[in-house]
Formats: structure tokens, sequence, C-alpha cells
């Protein structure tokens, strides 16, 4: 018991989906439990308060006009040893990128920023939501103390992504690296990447701002 | 003397809610306020001005859990605002990946109300309880990966059908997944009606939770805009609803009114309008309703399987015009309406969102009014919030 | 380092299926992996580059035999074959997938199999990553004007493409064979290969092609337990027949000299991009 790390689970703005991904490990999901103390999820448990914790997974973008909810993110960043930005509303926006306010009853709540932008993240996770054998992975990884494969999320803590299908284009197929593998087109949460002539073509009007299909391009740094 | 009681934040349940209790000398609940503390990320105004095809996908992220339901009633409401008509087999896997919806998040509500039942030191049932909801979770959600293309956010479900049909392989295996459900939620359903038989007895309320409010819902496993008449349904702000301006200004909601009150949806709404279940009573009746819905969506599921051609279309080019359209869908928490107004361009001009919650919120509160202050969450997690 | 990367066992081996033979490229070990795979429940579906009208490829989920061999022969062109992973495990519903792809798209996929941020439920669905010796290859207009222009076959004649030998030919309906030297090919190349430096599918489970082996053999690098496992039964139960690899400068001293080259030659276009602050591929699961 001593020697499991502590976790906490914290929701800002967000669909709750990113939790659920991890939930949908199924029947690993109790192994999950026993392997780790989860001290501290709202969805699941009755802890009301954010206990300090080695590692705090915050999932949802954090809504400036919510006093409350920013108050949240600073009580994250004292209490967490690591905290993770998890899922591509917390570590870029994802479909907060779009909110900008105007509906009742508060209209004014309109403005969205990631987690990472308020808040020194240690590790931000992309993906709307991320697979559940990604979130395992990590998790397994920050047990283990794992450096090596937790290294593309440190980076990506601090690299303050906005992110857009249109990164593949200005990152990869702009600078003569995209060979036209084609798994950032099958990847995309929303089938917004279509290959055409061997290249993605991205519909903007799909595209949720996730971060995966960069995230899973080989051809760019991570 | 009467006190107040303030549950904050309410927990076991999806988004960012508290409940304040004004409570009598004798501890029972003579006013309860349910708030939504869950900023508002304003999806109705989000998609304004964006292409039709953006809005399931945007809307599908307002929740995590029901995505599904949120993706079928934007389609199904721009459709019948353009006048599209989906192919038949499109429509029956829309269906079908609206059931598999249902059938991993009402296990995923049976996670969160089990610790309300199971007692500290049963150990050993609860753990029973949380393979076999895994199991049915993995069904549902097998479904959703399946037809929908993902078990969260399927991005299948598009204006005017689904992407694509699936393969015969699919069908096989969705065959045997739904056999072992349905064994899967017999169990359940034995397992929750003990329980909350046994919890009852031990309270000694047998209608704890009850309310006197109507019932709202549209069809069984689907969602049908003809069975309501939307004449009846306003939604008023919360400044209008409550007396207390502090609450109003608090809450999230607006709130929805049926012939001019609050209507619970969900599962007992469902199986009362359509079926034969018991109206009028506790709260706890809820829970049961949920487990027996696990059972006729899996019913329902495998004469989907059997009605489906996967050889059959699945969608149709949509032709975008002026027009206005609502969009229902039985969400698993409740009856979910979208109401679009779209251009000719096919941008949209204005949308309507009265998610299946709204409903239940206003309800709770009624719910909880009138019983010991102890059992307020208790009654709010039996309507999924 | 090796210049072939990380093996077990290299052979020369070739397909004994005669409708494999017919279509296939060199020894046809890529379908005859996959048909023996899906004949024998060790995969239930696998992606192969499939082409339409005009040798133009399309990537394609095939769960039978005959798919397969429709499938079988090289493009040389890109084909994005790994767009349709997710559809293979999702409408397909596929839990044993089988893929070939040049070698950048085996590294593409080993990526996402230690990263799969995108792909709920896919890393314990792929069962075979069978990977293809690469040089280079062109965008499909590219191949066009090769074939059109520097050897003038009209494109829907072609029913046959090849490299070797030093030179890129081409095989008519009707029985012709044109043929342009490779240096006039170059131009036509896509400059994404230039900073490619894996010539054998390095991270692949079993990697193939022609260099090393005699016409109408194929070099099978069998670089771990689950390659060698499969190409083993193949030999036992007569689907493959095998001789030994020429050890000789023109077998695998060839294969390695080749692969040798590419690593040089892209490794200097790498510097060079880098001194014009231009970024590059980053390492990735080496
Ligand atoms: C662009 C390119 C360059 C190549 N360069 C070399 C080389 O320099 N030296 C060498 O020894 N071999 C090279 N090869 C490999 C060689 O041409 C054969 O593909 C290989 O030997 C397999 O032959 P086979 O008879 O075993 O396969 P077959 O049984 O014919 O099967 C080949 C499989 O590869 C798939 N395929 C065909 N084209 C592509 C493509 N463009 N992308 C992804 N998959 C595809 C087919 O769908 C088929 O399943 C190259 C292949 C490609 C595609
Ligand atoms: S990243 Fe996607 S799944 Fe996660 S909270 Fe945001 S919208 Fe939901
Ligand atoms: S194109 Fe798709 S994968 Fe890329 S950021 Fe947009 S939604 Fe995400
Ligand atoms: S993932 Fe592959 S196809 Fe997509 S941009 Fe990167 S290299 Fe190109
Ligand atoms: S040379 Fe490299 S990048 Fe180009 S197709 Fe071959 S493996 Fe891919």
């Amino acid at each position: 018991m001593e020697d499991k790390i502590t976790v906490a689970h914290v929701q800002l703005s967000s669909c709750c989906g990113c939790l659920i991904s991890l939930v949908d490990t199924y029947e690993k999901f109790l192994d999950v439990l026993n392997s780790i103390d989860l001290v501290y999820c709202q969805t699941l448990m009755d802890a009301r308060e954010i206990p300090e914790a080695d590692v705090i997974l915050v999932e949802g973008a954090v809504c400036l006009e919510d006093h409350h909810a920013l108050e949240v993110a600073r009580e994250v960043r004292k209490k967490g040893k690591t905290v993770v930005a998890l899922g591509a509303c917390a570590a870029l926006g994802c479909i907060t990128r779009f909110a900008k306010g105007g509906q009742m009853p508060k209209p004014v709540q309109g403005s969205f920023s990631s987690l990472t932008e308020i808040i020194r993240c240690d590790m931000a996770i992309p993906g709307c939501p991320p697979s559940p054998e990604l979130i395992l992975g990590v998790i397994t990884a920050l047990i283990k103390g794992d450096e090596e494969y937790l290294k593309p999320f440190r980076r990506y803590a601090v690299c303050k992504c906005e992110s857009c299908g249109c990164d593949l284009i200005i990152n990869v197929v702009n600078k003569s690296l995209c060979m036209g593998c084609g798994i950032c087109s099958a990847s995309c949460p929303t089938r917004a990447i279509e290959m055409v002539d061997g290249r993605p073509v991205v519909s903007p009007q799909l595209c949720v701002k996730c971060g995966v299909c960069s995230f899973q391009c080989p051809r760019i740094e991570i | 003397m009467a006190q107040t009681v303030d549950i904050t934040p309410t927990t076991r349940h999806e988004g960012h809610a508290k409940l304040i209790l004004e409570v009598d000398g004798e501890g029972i609940v003579s006013k309860a306020y349910y708030i939504n503390t869950t900023p508002i990320r304003g999806f109705e105004r989000m998609v304004v001005g964006r292409p039709a095809e953006f809005v399931p996908f945007a809307v599908m992220r307002i929740c995590g859990i029901c995505q599904t339901t949120h993706g079928i009633a934007s389609c199904s409401a721009i459709e019948d605002a353009i006048g599209c008509e989906i192919p038949e087999d499109g429509r029956l896997l829309r269906e079908l990946t609206g059931l598999g919806s249902r059938m991993h998040s009402h296990p995923i509500h049976h996670l969160l109300t089990l610790e309300d039942f199971v007692k500290p030191e049963e150990g050993d049932l609860k753990i029973e309880i949380i393979k076999l909801i895994q199991s049915m979770r993995k069904v549902g959600q097998l479904i959703v990966d399946t037809v929908g293309g993902e078990g969260i956010h399927p991005p299948n479900i598009v204006i005017g059908g689904m992407r694509t049909n699936i393969s015969e392989r699919a069908k096989a295996k969705l065959y045997y997944a739904l056999r072992q459900f349905e064994k899967d939620a017999y169990r359940m359903y034995e397992i929750y009606q003990e329980l909350i038989e046994r919890f009852l007895e031990e309270v000694g309320i047998p209608d704890l939770g009850s309310h006197d409010y109507p019932y709202i819902a549209s069809h069984t496993t689907y969602g049908d805009r003809e069975a309501i008449n939307w004449d009846g349904i306003v939604e008023i702000p919360p400044h209008r609803y409550y007396k207390d301006m502090k609450i109003a200004e608090s809450t999230s909601l607006m709130i929805p009114l049926y012939e001019g009150v609050p209507a619970e949806g969900g599962p007992r709404a469902r199986l009362v309008k359509f079926g034969n279940f018991r109206s009028g009573g506790g709260a706890m009746d809820i829970n049961i309703a949920r487990a027996k819905e696990n059972l006729g969506a899996v019913y329902r599921a495998l004469e989907i399987l059997d009605e489906l051609n996967i050889n059959g279309k699945t969608r149709v080019t949509p032709e975008y015009r002026d027009g206005s359209g609502i969009g229902v869908h039985e969400a698993p928490r409740g009856m979910n309406t979208h109401f679009a107004e779209v251009g000719r361009e096919g941008r949209i001009k204005s949308y309507r969102i009265i998610a299946a919650s709204n409903w239940n919120f206003p309800v709770v509160e009624k719910a909880i009014e009138g019983y010991p202050h102890q059992y307020a969450e208790v009654i709010m997690r039996a309507f999924d919030m | 380092m090796d210049p072939l990367g990380s093996y077990k066992s290299i052979i020369s081996a070739r397909a004994t299926d005669k409708r494999i033979l017919k279509r296939c490229q060199d020894g046809g070990i890529v379908s005859a992996v996959f048909i023996y795979g899906l004949e024998n429940n060790i995969l239930d579906g696998v992606i192969v580059a499939d082409k339409e009208e005009g040798f133009r490829p399309v990537p394609k989920v095939a769960t039978t035999p005959e798919e397969v061999l429709e499938a079988a022969g090289t493009k040389y062109t890109v084909s994005p074959n790994l767009s349709v992973l997710k559809s293979a495990i999702r409408e397909y519903a596929c839990e044993k997938v089988g893929v070939v792809g040049t070698p950048c798209q085996i590294l593409s996929l080993r990526k996402a199999l230690k990263y799969p941020v995108g792909f709920r439920h896919m890393v314990d669905k792929v069962k075979l990553l069978v990977g293809i010796f690469c040089m280079e290859n062109f965008p499909y207009m590219g191949m066009r004007i090769i074939v059109e222009e520097l050897c003038g076959v009209r494109i829907e004649d072609v029913v046959k493409m090849d490299i070797g030998k030093g030179k890129f030919w081409v095989y008519t309906r009707w029985g012709e064979v044109k043929s342009v030297k490779l240096k006039k090919t170059h131009p036509y190349e896509q400059s994404s290969c230039h900073v490619c430096t894996d010539y054998t599918a390095e991270l692949a489970d079993i990697s193939t092609g022609s260099v090393g082996s005699p016409d109408g053999w194929s070099t099978v690098i069998i670089r771990n337990e689950r390659g060698e496992e499969i190409i083993n039964k193949m030999i036992e139960e007569g689907y493959l027949e095998r001789r030994p690899i020429d050890e000789g400068k023109f077998g695998l001293g060839l294969l390695k000299k080749l692969a040798l080259v590419k690593k040089e030659k892209n490794m200097k276009e790498i510097e060079h991009r880098k001194e014009l602050g231009l970024p590059v591929p980053p390492d990735v699961c080496h």
C-alpha cells in the first residue's frame, strides 16, 4: 500500500470522455485501481476536497469567467507533484477553442483556455479522448518511472501547442517531410483527413483541434 | 429549527453541481435546490454560422458518456430541417449505435450508484458487480466502436445517415457479444432489484424520492418527434423559475417545462409511457427501470441485426436548403432534443438543445423535497445526472 | 550497427502456390504470408495496396485470399496503407490484422503501437508487420511520367512495373518490356524519401524484397519470433520453398551495400537540411 502512487482525477470544462476512456480498459480497470491509490475522482467517488497527490490528472479547459475553475487550476498545481493535462481540452483546448459565449443562462462564459496556458503542467496528452491503452501506458510509466516513455508528453506540455489539422500541412507537407503513410488520416477522431495523392487533405469543417494527427505523425518531433 | 444543508460538490455523476437544502427540525427537506455549476461551453452558440457537418461532431462533445445521443439528435434535427430522408439501413445502424451507447451508459450508471446500495463489508459482491458492469460496458462500447466508428464520440453518425455499413464478420461478432450481454443484463437486473429492495427496507421509506410530476418520453429505444406535442414545451431562464435570485444566478441551466410544469424523462418515464411499469413510485424505481431497459436494449439490438442488410446503402448526400427541424433521441437519461435552423448554404442559423438531464434537474429538486436530507444524493443519483 | 537493423536470420524464399507466383512481384512472400495467415486463422484481415484504373493505388482491408491476390504486385507510388488501419478494426471488426508497408509505414505503425493516442483498442489487434524494402518512392504523377513519357507506355497498358539492375521496367499487356535507367527517374522521386534512412523496414516482423536473391525469389529477413514462427510453419507445410541466401557480392553483400548507401546518402541530406534550418524527421522508436 505504501508504495502505491497517489492519483487524483480532476474535471474542469470537459465532457468527461477522457475519464470514460480510462474506464474503457474494461476488465483491466480493476487492475488499474489496484495498482494506484486513487484519492480523488468526483465522478467515481465521494471525496469532495482535492488532496495532495503524486499525480493529478486534469481533464478539461479552464473557463476564465468561472472564478472557481481558476481556483481549482491553481489548487491542482499546488497539490499535485506531477500535473498531467489529460486529453485535448486540457492540453490544447480542443472543442472549447470554438466557444465564444452568448448562451443562456450564462452568456458571459465564453473564454476557455487550455490548462497548459493557465498553469505549468508537467505533462500533456492530446487526443479526444486519448485511447484507453495510451492512458494506461502513461499511468504504467508513471508507476514505473519510465521517463523514456513519458518524454513526448513532457515535451508536449511545454510546447504550448495550438493544434489543428493544418499543423500537418504546415509542419509536414509544406516541409517536404510527408511520405504518405496515412496514419494521420486513420487517427483522426472526426475523420477529417482524407488522403489525396498520398497527402493528407484536412477538412477544416470537421476538425475539432484535438492534436492527434500531428502527434501520431512519425515525421514531426514531439 | 430550520437549517440549510449544503452539499458541494455532489459526487458520482457527470459534470459539476451542488445541492442546497432547506431542512426542517425533523431533518426533512422542505426546499431543495439542485444547482448546475458546470461552466457553459455554449454549444448552441458555437455552431451558429458554422457548416452543418461540424455540428454533430461538436455537440457530441457535450458529454463523453452519451455523445451518441447528441450526434443522433443533431443529425436528425438537421435532416428534418432540410427534408433529408436517410436510407433504412442507415437508420437501423444509427438506432443500433444509440442502443450500444445505452448499453454502456446504463451500466456505468450502475457503477456510480453502487456505493449507495452495497455495504462496505460486501467487498466481494462489489467486485462481482463491477466485473459485470465492465463486461456489459464492453459490449455496449463494442457496438459503438464498430458501428459508430469510435466508442467515444462516434464519427460515423453523419448528416444523411451513417458513414459506412459493417462487415459480415462484424455483424457476427456483435451477435455473440449481445448474447453475452443478455445473460449479464439478467444477472444485473436481479442484483439491482435485491439491492434496492433491501435498501428501501432498511431506510423504511418505501416511496423515497417520489414526486407527482408528469413523465416525458417519445419512444422506447430510439426517438420519435411525432410523439411529442412541441407546442407544450417551453424553456425558461432560471431567473423566472426560481424566486431566489442568488440561486437563479448561480445555475447554468435553462428550465424546460412540459405543459407548464417540470417533467421526468428517462428509463422510468419510457417504461411507464410505453409499457406497464409502475408510475408514481419512489425514485429508486428508476434504478430498477434502468436495469430493465438493458434488456429491452439488447433485444431490440438483436432484432436490428436481423433486419440489417449489410450490403444496403447507409447514407445519402444531403442537399441543403432553408428550413428548421427537430431531432429527438431517447438518451440513456431521458429525452434529448435538438432544434436546428439551417440556411441554404448549409450553415446553421440558430440552434437549441434540451439535453436529457435538463429535464431532470428541476424534478430532482421535487423528488428530494419531503424526505430526510441524508438521502438527497441517493435520490439525485437515481436520475442519472 | 548492422545496415539491415536487427534480425534473427535471412533466407531466400518463394511461394509455391502458382496463383500467387502469377500475380506477385518477386517471390510472392507478402501474398503467401497473408494468405497463409488468413487460411489458418492467424490473421483475419490484412491491409494491402490494391489498384484502380491507371495504376492508382488504393489501400484496402482484405479478408479473403482472393482479395490478397488482387492486390499483389508492387505499385511504385505512395499508397497510404495505414489510412485504413482503423476501419480494419472497426467496421471490419478484425482482431488479427496483418499490415504490409514500406519501411516508413512500418515505422509509423510502430510508433502508433507504442503511442496509440488516437487508436482505441488497436494495439492488441495488430498481429503481423510485413515490411518491403524500399529505396525511394514516386508521387503518382511522377510514376506516370516515368511510364508514359520516359518509357513511352500508355498507363492503361501496364501490367507490371519493377526496379532492378539499375533500371525501371515496365511490362505491357501486349508482352512488351520497356525500361529506363534509374538515373533518369531520380527527378521524379518524392523528396520526403531523401530523409529516410531505412531500406529494409527494420522495425517489421518480417522484411522482404528482391535484392539479394535470384529473379523470381525474394530475400526474407526474419526479425523476431513472431516472424520466425510463421515463416517456419509455412516452410514446413510447403507454402514456401527456401534456399540459403547468397552470402556473396550479389546476395547479402548487395543488400547490405544498398542499405548502407541509402543511410549514408540520406544522412547527408538530413545534415544539409539542418544546415538550411529545415526540420528533419525525429528518431522514432529506435
Ligand atoms: C515504392 C517501393 C519501392 C521498392 N523498392 C525496392 C528496392 O529498392 N529493393 C527491393 O528489393 N525491393 C523493393 N521494393 C519491394 C518489392 O518491389 C516487392 O514489393 C517485394 O519484394 C515484395 O514482393 P512479393 O512478391 O513478396 O510481394 P507480393 O506478393 O507481390 O505483394 C506485395 C504487397 O505489397 C503491397 N504493396 C504494393 N505496393 C505498395 C506500396 N506502394 N505501398 C505499400 N504496399 C504496397 C501489395 O498490396 C502487396 O500486398 C519496393 C516496393 C515499393 C512499393
Ligand atoms: S478531449 Fe475530447 S473526450 Fe476529452 S474532455 Fe475534451 S471533448 Fe471530452
Ligand atoms: S484533423 Fe482530426 S486529428 Fe487532426 S487535429 Fe483535427 S480533429 Fe484532431
Ligand atoms: S502521418 Fe504520414 S501521411 Fe500524415 S502527414 Fe505525417 S507522414 Fe504524411
Ligand atoms: S524511401 Fe523511405 S520514405 Fe520513401 S517510401 Fe520508401 S520507406 Fe517511405
